[in-house]
Formats: structure tokens, sequence, C-alpha cells
């Protein structure tokens, strides 16, 4: 009895112990919890900062508490990992899941990217909420918050689907707006209006990594290509980013990772090499035994095999044989230690602790979608603006005919295929997170990972184009929140 | 009595679970106890076109609760994949049906219509220049002084009309006086993202000065310093012989392109407009 008695001490003690950390237990996803509300101008700049750093997402090597948000960090899981271009080392785990088509709704990946996404929605909301507080600045704050709760709202419609759709800071009670799934196409009008609202507020900036005017238009043209509608809207806005010539592709393709605020990359998420709250563990992740989890994201032979037909140049930087497991190939373009062989200079003397930034939109996806643009839903096009956009892509692979040659015509773009587009973009695109929603976006991706699937022995079925709504946010809804077909 | 409760509960529970294994013989007796299907299937699906062959369409299942399926693709053929694939042997019209049952039996059906149709290669439109050597009765009726369909006040005066002289194409040419006041301007239908030419012939009457054909994106030119200022492509010349100029241009996002020709300095004439693709 005594032991017994002892027992059930512990127990309230430890039970104690875990309730302390936050009030609320468990923490609903997207409404604020513990959150200041700002009361000046620079209180109000403070929570816009804290906007990016949602974006940001925290080390999970440097901050170990698993209920933070991971954010961009963990993406590539839920996207690159879906698609045909990556996989896990071992295929085991959370992580195998993706790999081969059997994600479960109690994935800890799915449901951090899904909190994370309303973590950026929530605190753009709070400082929309409070925009009069701004002052002078107030328009670009406005168009930061807005771009910023677009870009989150366009990943979660993407993977996701039908999705909550949260505009204002909410309270606990308000289980409706929490958990009412709103239609895809409602959630996109409300991203259009966001990104409108940036173009109009913003202008260039000294770092990619704070929203810009461009990044705003070529995620409205993305948003746009999605849809399938729109498409001379959408060339009208890239064409105003090439036209604007504060953008250009770098001249040599390993630049683009390892030249950080280079003049090709539009909209990035910074990182701080060794430092506990800005540094980034996805590097460490994608390397052999560093860390406490590595591994992942490991290229598959398909990509290999893509990169190696048509990448030109850019396989050797996308992609290099593992040095401890030479059967394995790693992704190079975020390598946080260098690589001597390839000219890349060490980014942090701590992998796990790695600054290297992270890419969503580069000047290469601009001419790329330029071409989506004019091919507007064809089978082909010649059209030479097209041809031109191309042709630049290709030429900066090193694809380029040779000058010295006037009968050398071989690699001249005179006709793309939607094919030809779908296979550039995979190639200069590589491991940047595009290529699940490229295959969605060109209606391709039932037809193109049925084939990968069976290849390789995994199971995917079409439900699988779509991730779960995790468990956790069904079992807080009470049943208003329905799951997914095929979870 | 303590001790006794215990081990009777025990057997209870071992009661219990014998009880449910026996049930599982017993699924086809819907009486007191039995629970109904509160998750029936609900069949769904959707259906996409090959990028590469119109004839294949992909059909992605979304049903719901289901365990097997049965594919009726309106041609003969049928599957039981999940996810199901088709490639019709003709165009026409289909009706697609899932049915979607579950373990206990329970059905749904879902049916969709698929047109297989193959896509018509869009001809690009050749673009219409009215009026393009500027002779009389040349509008669509029949009638108009061969300048009419070249106005736009807002640009500047309209063009006069050369009558006296051989020129390129017919009897008359538009005529820009020197004091550089007139202009030409009309709005041509095009295909988006086409590459067209258009050609034109011109000279001017006396040394320095010039003659300027430009084409600007879209239409709706109500300022001359922005349709100046925005050609996609134009040639400002001073021969003084008629001399043919080619103009070579894609037509972007724009469905309508303008044609805009204006002078400087001296008097210039232009003659003879023709539009196609290159």
């Amino acid at each position: 009895m005594k032991t017994f008695k002892n027992l059930l001490m512990l127990l309230i003690v430890v039970s104690t112990v875990s309730c302390g950390d936050d009030f609320l237990e468990p923490v609903p996803t997207a409404v604020l919890v513990g959150e200041t509300f700002p009361n000046n101008a620079e209180e109000l700049e403070s929570v816009l900062v804290s906007v990016y750093d949602a974006l940001q997402g925290v080390n999970s090597l440097e901050l170990t508490d698993a209920s933070l948000n991971h954010s961009q960090q963990i993406e590539f899981y839920v996207t690159e990992m879906l698609s045909d271009n990556t996989r896990s080392k071992s295929g085991e785990g959370e992580a195998g899941q993706f790999d081969n088509f059997t994600v479960q709704p109690t994935n800890g990946f799915v449901f951090d990217y899904y909190r994370s996404m309303y973590d950026i929605i929530t605190k753009a909301n709070l400082v929309l909420d409070n925009i009069d507080l701004a002052g002078d600045n107030a328009a670009t704050i406005e168009g930061e918050a807005r771009f910023l709760r677009g870009l989150a709202y366009f990943n979660l419609v993407r993977s996701y689907g039908d999705v909550p759709l949260i505009d204002a800071p909410i309270i606990i009670t308000d289980s409706e707006a929490q958990f009412t799934r709103v239609a895809t196409s409602d959630i996109y009008d409300f991203i259009v209006t966001d990104f409108q609202n940036a173009i109009s507020s913003l202008d260039v900036t000294s770092t990619p990594n704070r929203a810009s005017k461009a990044a705003a238009q070529g995620m409205l043209a993305k948003v746009y290509l999605t849809q399938g509608t729109n498409y001379g809207e959408a060339q009208g806005l890239l064409e105003d980013i090439i036209n604007s010539e504060q953008y250009a592709l770098e001249a040599d393709f390993r630049d683009v990772f390892f030249n950080e605020a280079n003049g090709e990359n539009i909209f990035t998420v910074g990182y701080v090499a060794s430092n506990s709250l800005e540094s980034q563990n996805f590097s460490a992740e994608m390397l052999n035994g560093v860390g406490r989890t590595s591994g992942v994201n490991y290229v598959t032979d398909e990509a290999i095999a893509a990169l190696d037909e048509f990448g030109g140049d850019r396989a050797q930087y996308s992609k290099r044989v593992d040095a401890q497991q030479p059967t394995q190939t790693q992704v190079v373009k975020w390598i946080p230690n260098g690589d001597a062989d390839l000219g890349i200079a060490e980014t942090s003397s701590d992998p796990t602790s790695a600054g290297n930034d992270w890419i969503i939109f580069r000047y290469a996806d601009v001419l790329l979608m330029h071409v989506e643009a004019i091919l507007a839903g064809g089978a082909q096009t010649t059209s030479s603006n097209a041809l031109a956009s191309f042709q630049e892509i290709r030429d900066r692979a090193g694809l380029a005919d040779d000058p010295d040659n006037p009968d050398d015509d071989a690699n001249t773009v005179t006709v793309i295929t939607r094919d030809d587009l779908l296979v550039e973009r995979r190639v200069e695109l590589a491991f940047e997170n595009h290529r699940i929603h490229d295959l969605r976006r060109f209606g391709v991706a039932q037809d193109v990972l049925t084939e990968f699937s069976n290849a390789n022995g995994h199971s995917f079925s079409a439900t699988d184009l779509l991730l779960p709504i995790p468990q956790f946010e069904i079992n807080l809804s009470n049943g208003l929140l329905s799951q997914n077909p095929g979870y | 009595m303590k001790y006794f409760l215990k081990t009777s509960k025990i057997a209870l529970l071992l009661l219990g679970m014998v009880a449910a294994i026996s049930c599982e013989n017993e699924l086809d007796l819907p009486e007191a106890g039995s629970q109904e299907d509160t998750t029936p299937p609900e069949a769904n699906f959707i259906a996409t076109v090959d990028i590469n062959n119109f004839a294949i369409y992909n059909f992605a299942n979304l049903s719901t609760s289901a365990t097997t399926y049965s594919w009726d693709y309106g041609d003969g053929n049928t599957s039981s994949e999940v996810d199901g694939q088709n490639e019709y042997a003709a165009e026409g019209t289909y009706t697609v049906t899932l049915t979607a049952s579950d373990a206990l039996g329970v059905v749904s059906t879902f049916s969709d219509v698929v047109e297989v149709v193959e896509p018509e290669e869009p001809e690009a439109i050749i673009p219409v220049i009215i009026e393009p050597s500027f002779e009389d009765n040349t509008l669509p009726d029949g009638t108009g002084d061969g300048r009419d369909s070249w106005r736009n006040s807002d640009l500047g005066g309209v063009i006069q009309i050369n009558t006296s002289s051989t020129v390129p194409e017919g009897g008359q040419a538009a005529k820009l006086p020197s004091d550089a006041s007139r202009i030409g301007y009309q709005e041509l239908t095009v295909t988006p993202n086409t590459d067209y030419r258009i050609t034109y012939s011109y000279r001017i009457e006396d040394p320095g000065g010039s003659a300027t054909v430009s084409v600007l994106p879209g239409g709706g030119y109500v300022d001359r310093a922005t349709a100046e200022a925005s050609a996609i492509v134009e040639f400002t010349g001073s021969d003084e012989d008629y001399t043919l100029v080619t103009l070579d241009f894609n037509s972007g996002a724009d469905s309508t392109v303008s044609i805009f020709f204006y002078n400087a300095s001296v008097e210039a004439r232009i003659d003879n407009f023709t539009a196609g693709l290159q």
C-alpha cells in the first residue's frame, strides 16, 4: 500500500509538471496563446518579425522541445520526399512514410507543417488586426504580413486541400472557424487578395529574406498557373519581374546556393550559422550520420537519371555520391560542411547548426513559369518569347551551342512541349521542394507517381496526393473536421 | 468475499471475450444488439486527361469507407484496381461509373462523364489591317476615303491622303505634313504569344526628318508620350525613296496590338501595310 501511495504521488507530480509548460494543453493550432498584443508601432514591427520567425522554424537539434514548430526546415519531408525526387536512406519511421506512400494522419511531420503554417497565419492576423498602430510604414508592414499569410495558405491548400480559413485573431472557443474546412477555390480567392495587396504595397528590398513586390508577383503568378486560369495575367506579372531588371540568373549555377543574397534569389528564408535561435538543421539531416536525425532527402534513382541526362552543369551541384556509402546519393544544394571537389566552402563549423538559407523563389522559376504561362495549358509552343526564356535557363546550365561553331545548333530550342518544361523544372529546381507541386499542377501526378511507385514497390494511390489532416486536429475538433479520402 | 468478487469479475471478463469471439459467426442476423453501418462507403473520383494522349484518362479514386472497387469506363472496359486508367478507342462521350463497397457489403456508386475529343491545334489569327494602302472605298462595307480606320484624335490629327504621285500600292498613300501634328493609329486583333510580321513602305520628302512606324502592346491609347514610349518594335527611317520595312514582333500576353505611325520635321508618306505570321 505504501508503495502504491508513493506511486500515486509520483504520478501526480509528473502530471503537474507536464501541465506547467502551457496554460492550454493540448495547444490549439490556429489560436493565439500567450501572445503579447502590440501596443505601438515598435511592438507591431516585432510581431511582424515573429511572422518571419514562424516561417523560419526552429532548429530541432538546438531546441529539442517536440512541440516547437519547424516550418520551412521540415517542408522537404512533406513535399520533396513525397515526390519521385527523394527518399529516406532507411525507408523507415515517419520519414519513410513519405517514401512509400503510407503517410498516416498521426505522422509528426504532417502535423508539424500544418501547425507551422497556421502559426504564420495566426501571427500575420495579429499584425493585420493592429495595422492602425503602424504609422508611416503601414503599407509595407501590411504587404509583408499579407505576403507571408498568402504563402502559408498556398502551402496549406496545395498540400492538404480544403482547410480552415482564419482571417483574423480568434479565441479558443471559436471552434467553428478553427475546424470548418473551406473549399479550395475560396482559399485561393483569399490568397489572390493577399498577394494582390502585397504587390501594391511592397517594393524592392535590400535582402531576399524580406518580402518584396517581385516575390508577391511571382507567387500570384504561380497561384494563377495552379488554378489553370488567368494565364495572361500570370504572364504579365512575370514579365513585370523580368522587365524590372532587378534580378538575373547567376552565371554559375553553384553560386545560386553558395553565394547567398545573389541577384537570382527573390525570396529566401534566412538562417544564421552557429546560432541556436536562427540556425537550421535540414542541411545536417540530408547528410549521413550527422546529428540525431540524418540520412533523409536522399536522391532517388529516377532523379539521378533525369539530372544526368538533362541537367548539364546542374547535375554536379545538385547531387553527389555519399562518400561514406557509395551506393547512396545525397543532395548538394544545401550542404553545410563544404565540398572541396566541388569548390564549395563550409558555411558552418557545426553542420547541425547550419546557416544555408532556404530558397523559396528565384529568377529561374520566373523564366520557367513564363514559359508555362505562354503554353497556357496547351501541348506545345514555338512562340519566340517562350523560347527565349527557356533558352536562357538551358544556356546557363552549359547546354548552349558552341559559340565558335556557327553550324552547331543542337542546343537551340525551337519547340517546347509540356513534358520538356516539366523535365526542365525538375532538373533546374531539384530538391527545392517544387517537384510534388509541379506534378500536381501539370495534372500528371497520378500517372508519374503510379509508375514510380510500381517500379519501387511502393503503395501509391491517388489519394496520397493530398496529405492527411493531422489526427491531432481532428481529435480536438469534436467531429467538426473531416479527414481527406484514403486515410 | 473480496476474493470471490475478484474471481467472478475475471470470469465475467472471460465470458465476455468468449461471447465476442462466438459472435463472429452470426453476422447476418440484424436483430437486437446489432449496429447499423455508421460509416457506409461513399464513392467519388475525379478524371484527368493524360497530357500527351487525349484518349487516355486517369481516374483518381476519392471514395471513403470502402475496401473494394469496380470501375466501368463506359466503353466496355472495366477494372477492380483502386485508381483507374483507361485508353478510349474512339472519340465520344463516356459515362464512367465507380462502385465502391465496404466489407459489410454496403455499396455506393458515383458516375461522371468524360469527353474524349482530340484537341484542335488552335489556328493563329492573321490580323486584318483595314484600309491597308489608304485607298478609297476599302472599308468592309465598300465605302471610305482611305483613312477612316487610322484615326485617334487623342494622339494627333488624322492623316492626309496623297493622291498625286506614284505610290507602291494602288493610287493613294498616307501623308504626314511637316508640322508633325498628324498620326495614324489602328488596333489589330491577334493571338497572344504569336510571332507576327508587319511590312510597309515609306519615304520622306526632304532631308532632315524621319518617319516612324511602331507596334504597341494592347490598345486604348490616349496619350501620345505613352504611346511613343510603349513600342514592342519600331522603325524610324529617313530614306527619300520608297523603302520596304519589315517589323517582326511577338504579340506577348495581349490579344490586341496597335499600329502607330508619325513623322518628324519633314513631310512623310506611308503606304501598303501587310500583316501575317513570321
